[in-house]
C-alpha cells in the first residue's frame, strides 16, 4: 500500500516538474521590411533585451519568437496564427499598424492568448476583449496631449493638415475635443491623401488661415514633407508646428534643419526625466548604436511587465496571468507609475511634451528632443467609459 | 475653405488673386515633374510600344543619384543636376538593351509585366542598400529662400524647376523636330519596319530613346530630391499620375504630354483649394473621361487604340 | 492506352497530394490559403490564358467577394452560401460593367484601363469606411456553420475549401473544353478571323471575364472567411499583379499551370518572408525571369520534359 502511494507520489512530482518544463513563450510581431523596418527591428531589439534581462521565469528561460508582417494587416493575421497555433506562443507583443494589431487582437481571442498591444494607435483596441492589453501610446492620448497642454501654453488659434486615413480621422476627432474643451479655436483642416509629395497648396491655405499653431496629424514622409514646405514658405516664423508622431529616425531621415523648434507628444523619451531612463538608453545605445524610440521602450516595459505578472501569478496560464495584470500597478523607467484599468485594460501614464532642438544643441548623438512639458494620466487618457469597456 | 475669410472689401480681393496666383504657380510647379517624366514615358511608348511600369523607380534612381554625388563631392548640387540624369539614362540604356530588347517580337503586355518586375526589384534593392528610412537633402544654398514680389513670395528653387523643366522641353523638341536623329526617331515612331528597311539601325535608336526617357525621369528626380525627400517609394504615386497624363495628353505625343503635364498639376493644386477630399479622385475622373471619350487623349494617334 | 494509365495515376497523385497537404504545411492556414488563390488564379487562366486578355483589376472581384461576404455575414445574414452567393452576383454585375467599358479597348490600353479601375476601386473601399472599415480593414467575419459541420476548426475549412476547389476545377474544365472555350482559343490567336466568320468576339470576350470575376470573387469570400477580416489589400493592385504573376508563372492557358503556380506563390511567399525580409525582391526577379525566358510557365516547361523522358523509356 505504502509503495503505491510513494509511486503515486513521485508520478505526480514527476508530471508536476514535467509541465513547469514548459517554457514561457514570447510571440513579436511588427513590421521588419520594407519602409519602417527600422522601427520594427528596434522594437525586436528591445523585446530581446528584456527577454534576456528578465532571465528565468516558471524555472525556464523564456522563448522568443518573432515574425514580420511588412506592415500588411493580413500577413500578421497569419503571423499571430502561426505564433499562437505553431510556436504555440502565450503571448503576442508589439504589432504596429492599427489593421494588423485588430486582427492580432481576434487572433488572440481566437486562440485564448495573450496580447499585449504596444505599437498601433487606434483606440478600438481599447477593451476590445479580455485577452488584449492596450499600453504605451494611442490617438486619444496624443491629441489629447497636444490640445490640452498647447492651447494653454501655445495659443489659441489651431489648423490642422490630417492625413487622409482611418488613424488621422481618429486622431482629428479626439484633438477637435480636446481643442474645444480647452477654448481653443479651430481655424481649418486640410485632408491630405496618403503619400501627397507636395504640400505647398496646404501650406499656403494654412497660412491664410493665420493660425497660431499648425498640426500635423500625420507621421513618417508625409509629415516630413509638409514640414519641409512650412519651412520653404517662411511659415515657421510666425506658427509654431506640432506633430502627432515624429521620432528620432524621421529626423535623422530628413535632417534637424527642417524640425528645429516642433512640437510633439509622446508617452516617454530618452530625454525625460524618469529613474531609470538614461542608464536603459545609454545600454540600447550601447548595444545597437541608434537611440531608442518610445516604441521600443514601450515593447521592453510590456514584455517585462508580462513576465513579471506571470511570475506573480505563478503560471503562464492566461486567464491568471490576466488577473494579475489587471489592476497591477508597474514601475519602470517607462511606466513610472503605469496602472492598467480591469475595466478596459488600458495601462494609463502620465504624457509629455517634447520640442526638437535646434541644430546646434545636440550634445549627444541623436539627442534631438528636449522635455518641455507634462501632462497627468487622468488628463492625458481617455476616462473609463469613452470607449469599449469588457464588464 | 476659401481664400480670404478673415476680412471684407478690396483687401480680400487682394488677398483672394495673391493666394490664387501663389497656388496657380505652385501648379505650375507640380506640372513641371508631370512634364518631364510624362515626356520620357510618351517617347518611350511613342517609340519602343512599351508601357514602362519601372519609370516612377527611374525618377526615384535620379534622386539617389544625386544624393550619391552630394555625398561624394562634398553638396555640389550642380555637379549632381549633370550627372544624375547622365547616369540613370545610361541605366536605361543597359536596361533597355540586356532586357527589354529581348521582348520585342512577343505580344506587347510582357514588356509591360517586364518593367512591373523591374519596379519591385530595384525598389527594394534601393532598400537594402541605402537603408529604407530615406536619406535628407537640402534646397541647394544658391537657390534657396524666396524671391520677393510685393504681394507673394516665390520660393526660389521652385522658379528654377519651372525654368529648368522649360528648357528640357524645349531642347527635346528641338531635338526632334531638327536634327537628323530627331527625324529617324519620328520617323521611327510611325513605322519602324520602314525605317529598318531603309539601313537604318533602327535598334540602336530604340536604345537611345530609351536612355533619354530614362533620363528625362532621372532629371525630374533631381529637382524632386529638395522638394520631396529621397526615399525609395518616391516613384510610386508619382507613376500613377503620369500614366494619367500621358492617357490625357495621348500616348506618343510631345505636346501632349507638356499640355496634359500642365493640366494634371493645375488639377490637383486647385482641386486641394477648393474640394480638397476629392482633389486626387479628379484626376481619375479625368482619365476615366478621356478614355471613355477619346482614348487617343488630345495628340495622341488613333492606330494605337482604337 | 498508356496515356489513358498515366492521366489516372496522375489524377490519383493530385487527389492524395491535397489530402496531405494540410498536414505537410507549417499551418492548416497556408494549405487554405494556397487553396483559395488557387481558385483565383484558375479563374483568371479562362481571361489571360484562354481568351488573351490581360487585366490588371482582378483584385476588384477578389475584394467585392471578401468585401461582400464579410459584410453579409457580420451585417445580414449569417449564412454562409448566401454571403458567397450575394459576393459573386456582386462580381458579376460589377465585371459585366468593367467589361463593357473596358473591352472596346486593344492591346496595351485595355491593360491601363483595368488597372485605373483596380485604383478606382481600391480608393472607394478606402473612403467608403462606414461599409469596408477603410484602411483598418473589416474586422470579426464568423465561421458559421455548414448544418452539423463546424467550421472554425482550420483543418475542417480546409478540407471544406478543397471540395469548393475540386468543384472550381471540374467547371473550368468543362469551360475550356466546351465549344464555347474552343471560340475563345481561336480569338485569343486571331481575333479578326473569328470575328469574321461570325462571332459576336465582344460577346465572347466579355462572358470569359465575367466568369473569371465569378472564380476570382469566390476566392475572395472564402479568404474572408479564412481569415476572419478583410484588409484592404485585397482590392489593391498587388493582388492583381501577384495573380498575374501566378497565372504567368504557372503556365497560361492550361489551367493545371495557374493553380500550381498560384500555390507555389503563396507558399514562397510565406516560407520566403520568415527568413528573408525582401520579398518584393524576390517577386520582382521572378516576374523578371519569368518574363524572359520561362514564358509558356514553369510547369507546362517541367511535364514536357518529363513526359519526354517517358515516352523515350518505352
Amino acid at each position: 500500500m505504502r509503495k503505491m502511494f510513494v509511486a503515486l507520489g513521485v508520478f505526480f512530482l514527476m508530471t508536476a516538474a514535467a509541465s513547469g518544463a514548459d517554457p514561457v513563450r514570447v510571440g513579436f510581431i511588427s513590421v521588419l521590411s520594407g519602409p519602417q523596418a527600422p522601427n520594427g527591428q528596434s522594437e525586436l531589439n528591445a523585446t530581446r533585451m528584456a527577454v534576456e534581462d528578465a532571465g528565468v521565469v516558471l524555472g525556464q528561460k523564456v522563448e522568443l519568437y518573432s515574425k514580420d508582417h511588412q506592415y500588411n494587416p493580413g500577413l500578421a493575421n497569419e503571423r499571430a496564427k502561426e505564433l499562437y497555433e505553431k510556436d504555440k506562443t502565450d503571448v503576442i507583443v508589439g504589432c504596429s499598424n492599427s489593421a494588423a494589431a485588430l486582427a492580432v487582437s481576434d487572433q488572440a481571442a481566437r486562440h485564448q492568448r495573450i496580447f499585449m498591444s504596444t505599437s498601433a494607435g487606434t483606440t478600438d483596441l481599447i477593451g476590445k476583449n479580455k485577452y488584449t492589453f492596450k499600453l504605451n501610446y494611442n490617438d486619444y492620448m496624443l491629441a489629447a496631449t497636444l490640445g490640452r497642454w498647447g492651447a494653454k501654453n501655445l495659443g489659441k488659434r489651431w489648423y490642422t493638415i490630417t492625413s487622409d486615413y482611418a488613424w488621422g480621422h481618429d486622431l482629428l476627432k479626439h484633438f477637435t475635443n480636446a481643442l474645444k474643451a480647452e477654448g481653443g479655436q479651430h481655424v481649418g483642416n486640410d485632408m491630405v491623401p496618403f503619400n501627397t509629395s507636395d504640400y505647398s497648396p496646404y501650406i499656403l491655405k494654412a497660412a491664410q488661415a493665420k493660425p497660431d499653431v499648425l498640426v500635423l496629424l500625420s507621421v513618417g514622409k508625409d509629415a516630413a514633407n509638409c514640414t519641409k514646405a512650412a519651412a520653404e514658405y517662411g511659415l515657421k516664423k510666425n506658427v509654431t508646428i506640432m506633430h502627432a508622431l515624429l521620432f528620432e529616425l524621421d529626423i535623422k531621415g530628413t535632417g534637424i534643419e527642417t524640425f528645429a523648434g516642433d512640437y510633439t507628444a509622446a508617452p516617454w523619451n530618452s530625454a525625460v526625466n524618469q529613474p531609470g531612463t538614461k542608464e536603459w538608453a545609454d545600454r540600447y545605445y550601447k548595444a545597437y548604436g541608434d537611440r531608442p524610440t518610445f516604441m521600443a521602450a514601450a515593447v521592453y516595459s510590456a514584455t517585462r511587465q508580462y513576465l513579471d505578472a506571470v511570475k506573480r501569478a505563478g503560471s503562464k496560464e492566461t486567464d491568471k496571468v490576466i488577473k494579475a495584470l489587471e489592476g497591477s500597478t508597474y514601475r519602470d523607467f517607462f511606466v513610472s507609475p503605469g496602472y492598467i484599468r480591469p475595466e478596459d485594460h488600458l495601462e494609463v501614464a502620465k504624457a509629455y511634451l517634447l520640442r526638437v532642438k535646434q541644430p546646434g544643441q545636440l550634445k549627444e548623438k541623436e539627442d534631438y528632443f528636449e522635455v518641455v512639458g507634462e501632462l497627468p494620466a487622468d488628463r492625458a487618457q481617455p476616462p473609463v467609459g469613452l470607449f469599449k469597456t469588457l464588464k | 475653405m476659401r481664400p480670404g475669410v478673415a476680412t471684407t472689401g478690396p483687401e480680400r480681393v487682394i488677398m483672394g488673386v495673391q493666394f490664387i496666383g501663389a497656388q496657380l504657380f505652385n501648379g505650375l510647379m507640380l506640372g513641371s515633374f508631370y512634364v518631364l517624366l510624362s515626356l520620357g514615358l510618351s517617347i518611350i511608348f511613342g517609340m519602343l510600344g512599351v508601357v514602362n511600369f519601372a519609370h516612377g523607380t527611374l525618377y526615384m534612381l535620379g534622386a539617389y543619384a544625386a544624393y550619391t554625388v552630394c555625398y561624394i563631392c562634398s553638396q555640389n548640387f550642380w555637379l549632381a543636376l549633370i550627372i544624375a540624369p547622365l547616369a540613370v539614362g545610361i541605366i536605361g540604356m543597359i536596361a533597355e538593351w540586356t532586357l527589354i530588347k529581348r521582348l520585342y517580337s512577343v505580344p506587347h503586355f510582357y514588356n509591360l509585366l517586364l518593367t512591373f518586375g523591374l519596379m519591385l526589384f530595384v525598389e527594394e534593392g534601393i532598400r537594402v542598400i541605402f537603408t529604407p528610412i530615406g536619406q535628407p537633402f537640402d534646397t541647394p544654398p544658391a537657390l534657396a529662400g524666396s524671391v520677393d514680389l510685393g504681394f507673394m513670395f516665390f520660393p526660389k528653387y521652385r522658379i528654377f524647376v519651372i525654368l529648368v523643366t522649360a528648357g528640357c522641353a524645349l531642347a527635346v523638341w528641338l531635338f526632334l523636330a531638327r536634327t537628323k536623329i530627331g527625324a529617324i526617331i519620328r520617323a521611327g515612331t510611325d513605322d519602324s519596319e520602314m525605317v529598318s528597311a531603309l539601313g537604318i539601325d533602327i535598334s540602336k535608336i530604340f536604345t537611345l530613346v530609351f536612355g533619354i526617357g530614362a533620363a528625362l525621369a532621372g532629371l525630374a528626380g533631381v529637382l524632386a530630391a529638395p522638394v520631396q525627400n529621397v526615399t525609395p517609394e518616391m516613384g510610386n504615386n508619382i507613376l500613377n499620375e503620369t500614366f494619367v497624363v500621358v492617357i490625357i495628353g495621348g500616348m506618343g505625343s510631345i505636346p501632349g504630354s507638356i499640355l496634359g503635364g500642365l493640366i494634371i498639376g493645375e488639377l490637383i493644386t486647385l482641386g486641394v483649394v477648393f474640394w480638397p477630399p476629392v482633389a486626387n479622385t479628379l484626376v481619375f475622373v479625368f482619365m476615366a473621361i478621356i478614355l471613355l471619350v477619346r482614348p487617343r487623349g488630345f495628340f495622341g494617334r488613333a492606330k494605337f487604340f482604337e | 492506352m498508356q496515356q489513358h494509365l498515366y492521366k489516372r495515376l496522375f489524377f490519383c497523385c493530385a487527389v492524395a497530394f491535397f489530402i496531405v497537404l494540410p498536414f505537410l504545411t507549417s499551418t492548416h492556414s497556408l494549405a487554405t490559403e494556397m487553396l483559395i488563390f488557387a481558385i483565383f488564379a484558375l479563374g483568371y487562366d479562362i481571361v489571360f490564358g484562354y481568351t488573351g486578355l490581360l487585366s490588371f483589376g482582378h483584385a476588384i472581384f477578389f475584394g467585392i467577394g471578401a468585401y461582400a461576404t464579410g459584410i453579409v455575414l457580420v451585417r445580414l445574414v449569417p449564412s454562409l452560401f448566401l454571403a458567397l452567393a450575394i459576393g459573386m452576383g456582386l462580381s458579376l454585375l460589377v465585371s459585366y460593367v468593367v467589361a463593357f467599358l473596358s473591352i472596346r479597348k486593344k492591346g496595351i490600353y485595355f491593360v491601363m484601363i483595368t488597372f485605373a479601375f483596380c485604383q478606382m476601386f481600391y480608393f472607394i473601399g478606402f473612403k467608403w469606411t462606414g461599409l469596408t472599415g477603410g484602411d483598418s480593414g473589416f474586422h470579426g467575419v464568423p465561421r458559421t456553420s455548414l448544418g452539423p459541420i463546424d467550421l472554425n476548426s482550420d483543418i475542417t475549412l480546409y478540407f471544406f475549401i478543397l471540395a469548393v476547389f475540386f468543384a472550381s476545377v471540374a467547371v473550368a474544365f468543362r469551360i475550356v473544353n466546351s465549344p464555347f472555350g474552343r471560340v475563345l482559343k481561336a480569338l485569343k490567336e486571331n481575333e479578326d478571323r473569328a470575328r469574321s466568320v461570325g462571332y459576336n468576339t465582344k460577346a465572347f470576350k466579355t462572358v470569359a471575364f465575367m466568369i473569371s470575376a465569378f472564380f476570382a470573387s469566390l476566392a475572395g469570400g472564402l479568404y474572408a472567411v479564412h481569415s476572419n477580416f478583410v484588409p484592404m489589400d485585397t482590392l489593391s493592385i498587388n493582388t492583381s499583379a501577384d495573380v498575374v504573376i501566378m497565372a504567368l508563372l504557372g503556365g497560361i492557358g492550361t489551367l493545371y499551370g495557374p493553380i500550381m503556380g498560384a500555390m507555389l506563390i503563396v507558399f514562397l511567399k510565406n516560407l520566403l518572408s520568415n527568413w528573408i525580409g525582401n520579398w518584393p525582391l524576390i517577386l520582382g526577379a521572378i516576374f523578371i525571369v519569368s518574363v524572359l525566358s520561362v514564358r509558356q510557365g514553369i510547369f507546362p516547361v517541367i511535364f514536357g520534359k518529363l513526359k519526354e523522358k517517358l515516352c523515350m523509356q518505352r
